[in-house]
């Protein structure tokens, strides 16, 4: 027999004894999505950083970053800024740790606690996203207060005045509005874009929950 | 994505699972690559699914986008696929009704087609598929003149590589 036509026998031949998967088990396979949803809230979070960083580029030699020259501040920013880089490139790492570890696994217990992992890690990293902003907030009107030699005049020519309360009064309701606007920009956002990724997420997470019950 | 659709997929490939299979076995040679490429394969036309319109039947579908897998997987690690010693599948696929000619024949037949490279392998596989030539040009994207002489072409390297 031609060497040909015994392999096409054979091909034939070992056409039933291929494994049979299981419904379940490719339903798994194309749970793997997960990994692609990781990667993005890694992505979108570098993404994110290198906007705000534009942002701070873009604001130098402004007025605005002369008069924060003007407070001196630099003995407490600089620290500061390296704090928060530093827990913001951790961040990055876990991202990235995370979108490795769900890539690379094929079970679906194992997936489901990496999902999880993830939301917990996308969670913290938001709190940890808006208390900077509200800390820095909260310093940058405490610097204003004590060093800003404009303000302070304004405070004392208040004082002298007799209507120092109603100063205070206004300044601490404009920076509440102001918090607040910024806070709830910025949970929009979150809300918006991780929010989005997280509830796909979930679904997978559910799905998987369901096969495995 | 709804999960509907991810239900009709999960279907119709559960149905025709064994095309991926089959692809596997000229592509890869032991068990963990096989599952690998099965694994890829599944991901990739999952990914595709969305565009499967249905003007195909989803098995040529099937075809066109589990080779491609293969493909350029085994383009982008040749030596993955093509060093490792080839016996497993070879036992694992062994036919208790062929004498042992035969069956060393086989062997020696499988061993040749892992020679051969990735769109000979493609070529080999819609042969054994018995598809005509104007579904091999489809699934490889060739004309039907050239599928035909790339196919000659690869049976007598085949034949080379049996009868040095």
């Amino acid at each position: 027999m031609d060497g040909l036509d015994l392999l096409k026998k054979d091909w034939k031949k070992s056409e039933s004894k291929y494994p049979k998967l299981s419904y379940n088990e490719i339903y798994k396979m194309i749970l793997k999505k997960s990994s692609s949803i990781v990667k993005w809230i890694f992505i979108i979070s570098l993404l994110e950083f290198a906007f705000w960083f534009g942002i701070a580029f873009l604001l130098k030699g402004t007025s605005f970053s002369g008069k924060m020259q003007a407070l001196d501040l630099d003995a407490v920013l600089i620290p500061i800024s390296i704090i928060s880089y530093l827990v913001i490139f951790y961040f990055f790492y876990l991202f990235y740790k995370n979108y490795k570890n769900i890539s690379s696994t094929d079970n679906a217990k194992v997936l489901m606690e990496n999902i999880l992992k993830t939301r917990r890690t996308v969670k913290y990293y938001v709190i940890f996203n808006l208390a900077s902003i509200f800390f820095g907030t909260a310093l940058g009107i405490y610097y204003a207060i004590n060093h800003d030699s404009e303000f302070i005049e304004k405070l004392q020519q208040a004082s002298v005045n007799g209507n120092e309360t109603t100063l205070y009064a206004i300044i601490i309701a404009s920076v509440i509005v102001m918090l607040i606007i910024a806070v709830s920009i910025l949970a929009l956002f979150y809300w918006l874009i991780y929010g989005l990724l997280l509830r796909r997420l979930n679904h997978n997470y559910k799905e998987l929950k369901h096969l495995e019950a | 994505m709804s999960t509907e659709l991810e239900h009709s997929f999960v279907e119709l490939l559960e149905k025709h699972q064994n095309i991926i299979h089959k692809v596997c076995r000229l592509y890869t040679n032991n068990y963990d690559a096989h599952n690998d490429l099965f694994q890829e394969i599944t991901i990739q036309l999952w990914k595709a699914y969305p565009k499967f319109r249905g003007d195909a039947k989803f098995s040529t579908w099937m075809y066109r986008v589990g080779l491609n897998t293969a493909i350029t997987l085994y383009r982008k690690s040749k030596r993955r696929v093509s060093t490792q010693d080839f016996e497993g599948v070879a036992f694992k696929m062994k036919a208790e009704e062929y004498d042992n000619t035969e069956e060393e024949q086989l062997k020696l037949l499988y061993k040749a087609i892992h020679q051969l490279n990735d769109i000979e392998k493609a070529l080999v596989f819609l042969y054994l598929e018995d598809k005509d030539y104007r579904e091999i040009s489809e699934t490889l994207g060739i004309s039907e003149v050239n599928a035909r002489v790339k196919m000659n072409r690869t049976k007598t390297k085949l034949k080379n590589i049996l009868n040095p």
